[in-house]
């Protein structure tokens, strides 16, 4: 019996268990390979599925490698049919090349012909191909490079991109590193992401991912497309530039729903590029305005699908993503991975945290019970209007002025999802509030006061999940939220996370209704949380202890 | 004789059967003779001579080794079987030296032919040769042989080659290769440590495995092909289950059925189903060596073929597992014997990946050459399968295997190889408990009670979950004892999400009472409630109080009502929707009957009476010319006597059994048979029928034509 740290279990899970000696070096040395699940505090469970495998192939670590790994750190003999499944997936990438053929162009081409052959009888892939040059090698329609690595994927053969980029207009950019430094992990990511070609860099929130993006430029030196969120965010993108790179205010565009310009660096939402006037997306011309050498994709797990459709014209670019998570709600990391690229760097959030670049939370579940009378308004109501009934009760709104008021002087975001509510808050709380119908201009304004200290408390909705640097907010309150998004959890667990002045830790409350589809929706996302390693406390309501705590 | 003859060969290596063989040859002849002739070292022969005459079938007799008669008729195959295909020497033969002299009189013709007639096993015929001439007088080839005796007329035409001149050809030998050496085993050298941790992962996977599903199959049994087998969906789903192929899944039942840990019985609806046998409870709690030695012996003498679960019979029928055809009785014997060849590995080496096996199978063909033909496959499953089980591991025999193989308890040697069984589990804030290895038994079942089973390898993953821990509820936990047990059983703090969930669930656990009743009772006034349940003579009423209005009882409202009205109250009845339901006295009306009035004599009526007489006149008839014992007749006895009836033209009484099997005499006029079908008028129904000839019992011409 070997007394190793990991422990393989059968259903291709791997549990670390990490208060052992060897878990820093296990955990180094199974990162790039497998794809961690949960980090709870005693045990993280890894799992191993093909896209991780492909990754790891992708990176250029072989079956080999990852066989001698599991079998050295494992503490109980490995089973002999993963090890098989691990060596078989892992042989199936890079079967298939994508190439550029000096004669013929973009082609596909493999050293295992019945690999070749299958995947030629396949019909989905039939029209993206021309003719067959040699028996190895058959010719590509160019447009299709994208859709054809998706479609391979699909088929479990997914190919190697060979076929390099174009480098796109030349344009002089510089990080300006007078008055910082990029961090040892920004600079490795963004190393990673320039040899790997393309591919998704994830770094938790507050963890410098616009730095890891300007670094990124700053290798390719070309002209540079940005795709963000949303129009806070592309400004935010936009001061971060200005204040860190060599490029000034005029070599940045914003292309939004109020200003479209295209300048060597443009930074467009993803909102206006999946606009469509008359079923037609009226902004795809910005993919052809210039002749981009990067683009970068920021919270890549938001893509929406028409983005995904648009990237999968632009193969012959580099693409970076940024993301906090891989894990996409709508599940389609494997398109992630064969459009933008594999992942070419990956931090678990604990580790950053320990680091000191983000700040550690405390999370708390409030729980409040419905007084009868809306218990019985709840029980009766029709399931689509329940969890809207439990999570808007103004039995909230004691508890929000109660939480509100044992942290004082500390800057406090109340997020939720429902308009009515953050109304009915903001007028209970006296506070400003931000919403979908509040123009940029406010927006900016009021995030900017915020920052500064000048309000110390805002209401905020769903806008406010994404991007949105608020690095002073200590004390996050959240009401309610997109059911039981972990996605959006993560989000918002985010804007705490950056690093606060004297190392305090931030505070995140969630005010759950007891017994309803709130409590259940919320044990969806806190599960997130305990599995991101944040341990969390439920406290009844009625237990809160009344004024200030430190 | 024959039988047990040909059971004595098979046992024999090639070695014994090669010297056998030159026996067989020489006819009677000395172990020094017999040393020359096979290629063999003298040792080798001598052993070998004496296992031959510890099987008897060879004797000493007094002039020497001599075979067992019939010896000679079972020697069938080929060079690999041990045979030489040399006939046995002639009663007077000629010498070494007078067959080289005559042999190197012949001409080129006469030796070709010669030698043909060696390969082609020693016999010939010849139509145009004579048979007695001098060497001087052949005119062929053939006679130039037979002429110097080099062949030797059997009558009939046929000649053969005697065993002296072929030895000679042979150069003094009956073999054309050594013998006494078996084929080498290709190996490659392994860490014995390593084998044994492969090996012994192996074994707890399959224990682990085979309680996993037993368990499951438990409360899920699949069901029973009619055939006896598992359907291919059954295993498909078993595959799933446990993670693992399907052949692999087809092994661990196959096996768990040959341990007596799995039978079919008949479910409540009397399908056959799997279930687990009541072995398997007890074995369920014995220590995992143990439990690991039972299937492993049960295995090694089992003649099923779990490797060709999922392969077709030749008919292309698909074997499925647990078919009762699927053995073979040379089965044990191969997996034995593919033990013990790995027995003999020295420590520290193993079998070679990709040669290896091909190596064993050739060590088994020169260890039984004689049989079976699918020993190759079968060797392969032996070796595939005790890896499976964790008998070998990396392709070599581990040391509790080889205990286990010469019939000791393996048990110890196992138990320290196996990981420690662990009594804690690491309770985490997401609220999963991961235990790092196997836990004990008892604590496993403790533990799947509260909480789910996420994962399973060489640790559990557990999750707990309200549904989970109102389940340890239901079964009669109480809130500290779920507190206790994870405290105690948790080596980290038990995180307060968890606390909070097990309070939180046993704060709703049980808000909602279900019981029986018969009948309840309401009323807004409490006091007449009371008044009620203290009645001294409501006591076999049942009655209890469920709140300060509401009374129920055991008694159905039938007999509640007439007994609460004569202890003084006043109840009415409630009907389902609340409403007061008011009755009164029945008042009993019976219905008025109707007087039907005579029909009218119709036409129709008329043929249905005149038919009905027919019909009786007809039944009188048959019953006045039924035979007293009338023999049934065979149906080439009823064919005769209607065709003879065809021919007079006369009626027959029948009798005839319907599709029912109901019988009847009937009085018919045969007007033809054929197909087995007779048609005829039946007098009752006055009308041509069809009757099956096969159905009349008996046929009796009548007098009287119709």
């Amino acid at each position: 019996m070997n007394d190793g740290p990991l422990i393989v279990q059968s259903d291709k899970t791997l549990l670390l268990e990490i208060d052992h000696e060897q878990a820093q070096a296990c955990r180094r040395a199974i990162a790039p390979f497998a794809e961690l699940e949960r980090s709870p505090e005693h045990i993280h469970t890894y799992r191993l599925t093909p896209l991780g495998l492909w990754n790891a192939r992708a990176a250029g670590h072989d079956a080999e490698q990852v066989i001698d790994t599991l079998l050295a750190f494992s503490r109980y003999a490995v089973p002999h049919a993963l090890l098989v499944d691990v060596a078989e997936t892992m042989a199936r990438y890079g079967r298939l090349r994508l190439e550029k053929h000096p004669v013929h162009g973009l082609v596909l081409a493999s050293n295992d012909r019945p690999v070749l052959e299958e995947v030629l009888r396949a019909k989905k892939i039939a029209g993206m191909l021309g003719n067959r040059v040699d028996d190895d090698t058959v010719l590509v329609h160019a447009s299709e490079r994208g859709n054809l690595k998706q479609a391979l994927l699909k088929l479990g053969w997914p190919a190697e991109d060979f076929a390099g980029y174009v480098d796109g207009e030349a344009h002089p950019i510089s990080l300006d590193e007078s008055e910082w430094h990029l961090r040892d992990y920004q600079r490795d990511a963004a190393e990673s992401f320039w040899h790997g070609g393309s591919g998704v860099v994830v770094l938790p929130c507050g963890a410098g991912k616009t730095l890891v993006g300007a670094a990124a430029m700053a290798h390719a030196q070309a002209t540079t497309l940005i795709l963000v969120t949303n129009t806070v965010s592309a400004r935010q993108w936009k001061d971060e530039l200005v204040r860190r790179t060599s490029l000034t205010e005029d070599e940045i565009g914003e292309y939004s729903g109020a200003v479209k310009e295209i300048r060597p660096v443009t930074i467009a939402t993803y909102q206006v590029m999946t606009t469509r006037r008359k079923g037609v997306y009226s902004h795809l011309e910005l993919l052809d305005a210039r002749d981009w050498g990067l683009i970068v994709y920021d919270e890549v797990h938001l893509l929406p699908a028409p983005i995904f459709r648009m990237t999968a014209n632009l193969q012959a670019r580099r693409r970076i993503g940024l993301t906090a998570t891989l894990v996409r709600e709508d599940g389609r990391e494997g398109d992630v991975f064969s459009l933008i690229g594999p992942k070419r760097y990956d931090a678990p959030w604990k580790d950053i945290e320990a680091q000191g670049w983000i700040a550690p939370a405390d999370c708390v579940e409030v729980r409040v019970t419905l007084p009868t009378n809306e218990r019985i308004v709840y029980a009766t109501a029709e399931p689509e209007e329940r969890y809207r009934l439990a999570s808007c009760t103004h039995h909230k709104i004691q508890v929000v002025r109660d939480l509100v008021a044992q942290h004082p002087g500390q800057p406090t975001l109340v997020i939720g999802q429902y308009i009515e509510q953050l109304d009915e808050l903001a007028a209970a709380l006296d506070a400003p509030v931000i919403k979908g119908e509040t123009p940029v201009k406010e927006r900016q304004r009021l995030f900017e006061a915020f920052r500064t200290g000048e309000v110390g408390l805002l209401v905020v909705s769903k806008v406010a999940n994404f991007s949105i640097d608020l690095p002073s907010a200590e004390v996050a309150i959240q009401v309610s939220g997109s059911f039981g998004s972990r996605q959006e959890e993560a989000q918002r667990l985010g804007r705490l996370l950056r690093p606060k002045s004297e190392g305090k830790s931030a505070h995140f409350y969630t005010i759950v209704s007891r017994d309803t589809v709130d409590a259940d929706f919320a044990q969806n996302r806190q599960r997130f949380l305990a599995e991101q390693g944040y341990a969390y406390r439920i406290i009844d309501a009625e237990d809160l202890p009344a004024g200030p705590v430190s | 004789m024959r039988t047990s003859v040909v059971r004595a060969l098979d046992s024999l290596t090639r070695l014994e059967l090669c010297v056998l063989d030159a026996l067989v040859v020489s006819g009677q002849t000395t172990p020094a003779e017999l040393c020359t002739s096979v290629q063999a070292t003298t040792a080798a022969v001598k052993a070998a001579l004496e296992r031959l005459v510890d099987l008897a079938l060879v004797w000493e007799s007094t002039a020497g080794l001599r075979p067992l008669t019939g010896v000679a008729e079972g020697m069938t195959g080929g060079p690999d079987a041990g045979v030489s295909g040399l006939q046995p020497r002639s009663a007077d033969p000629l010498t070494p030296d007078q067959v080289a002299s005559r042999l190197a009189e012949l001409s080129p013709a006469a030796r070709a032919l010669l030698e043909h007639v060696l390969e082609q096993g020693g016999q010939a015929t010849t139509s145009a040769a004579r048979h007695t001439v001098l060497p001087e007088e052949a005119a062929n080839p053939a006679e130039e042989l037979l002429s110097r005796r080099l062949l030797v007329p059997r009558g009939g035409g046929s000649v053969v080659l005697p065993g002296e001149v072929g030895l000679v050809l042979r150069g003094g030998r009956t073999t054309t290769a050594p013998v006494d050496v078996p084929p080498e085993l290709s190996t490659t050298p392994r860490e014995p440590a390593l084998v044994d941790r492969v090996a012994a992962g192996a074994a707890f996977e399959l224990v682990r495995r085979l309680e996993l599903l037993l368990d499951h199959w438990g409360t899920h049994p699949p069901s029973a092909l009619r055939s006896g087998g598992l359907g291919v969906r059954e295993l498909k789903a078993a595959a799933t289950f446990l993670h693992v192929d399907e052949p692999a899944a087809a092994l661990i039942i196959e096996t768990a059925s040959t341990a007596g840990l799995l039978a079919s019985r008949a479910d409540s609806d009397g399908n056959p189903v799997w279930v687990p046998t009541d072995v398997f409870d007890g074995w369920s709690t014995q220590d995992l060596p143990q439990r690991w030695a039972l299937v492993a012996r049960s295995w090694l003498e089992s003649p099923r073929l779990p490797g060709l679960v999922g392969t077709r019979d030749p008919a292309g029928k698909p074997w499925n597992a647990l078919t009762p055809e699927l053995t073979s009785r040379s089965m044990p014997e191969t997996r034995l014997m593919t033990l013990r060849v790995l027995a003999e590995l020295p420590p520290g080496q193993v079998l070679a990946s990709g040669t290896g096996l091909p190596s064993l199978v050739a060590r088994l063909a020169w260890l039984r050459p004689r049989r079976p033909r699918t020993r190759a496959d079968q060797a392969a499953w032996a070796v595939h399968e005790a890896a499976a089980l964790g008998l070998t591991g990396l392709g070599a025999l581990a040391s509790y295997g080889r205990l286990l193989l010469a019939g000791d308890d393996p048990g110890d040697a196992l138990g320290v190889l196996l990981p420690e069984p662990v009594d804690h589990v690491l309770v985490q804030a997401d609220l999963t408990a991961v235990a790092p290895g196997p836990l004990e038994t008892g604590l496993a079942r403790k533990l799947q009670l509260v909480a789910d089973v996420e994962s399973r390898g060489g640790a559990t993953v557990y999750r707990f979950t309200p549904q989970s821990v109102r389940r340890a509820l239901d079964v009669g936990w109480t809130a500290a004892e779920v507190h206790e047990f994870l405290g105690t059983v948790s080596r980290t703090p038990v995180p307060q999400p968890l606390t909070y969930l097990v309070d939180d669930t046993v704060r709703t656990f049980g808000a909602v009472r279900v019981g029986q009743a018969e009948s309840f009772l309401r009323s807004d006034d409490e006091t007449a409630l009371t008044e009620l349940l203290h009645h001294p003579k409501v006591g076999p009423l049942g009655l209890r109080r469920l709140a300060p209005t509401v009374l129920i009882s055991d008694t159905p409202i039938e007999v509640l009502l007439p007994r609460l009205r004569e202890l003084g109250a006043a109840p009415v009845v409630e009907a389902a929707d609340g409403s007061v339901r008011v009755t009164r006295p029945d008042q009993l009306r019976a219905r008025t009957p109707r007087v039907r009035r005579a029909a009218a004599t119709s036409a129709h009526e008329t043929a249905r009476v005149a038919a009905v007489i027919t019909a009786v006149r007809a039944g009188d008839r048959a019953a006045a010319s039924r035979p007293a014992g009338s023999a049934s007749l065979s149906p080439s006895g009823s064919l005769a006597a209607l065709r003879e009836a065809i021919e007079i033209g006369g009626a027959v009484l029948i009798s005839y059994v319907d599709n029912h099997g109901s019988a009847s005499d009937r009085i018919v006029d045969p007007l033809s048979v054929e197909g087995g079908q007779l048609t005829a008028r039946d007098h009752r129904s006055d009308d041509v029928r069809t009757f099956a000839v096969h159905r009349i019992t008996s046929v009796k011409p009548l007098d009287v034509p119709s």
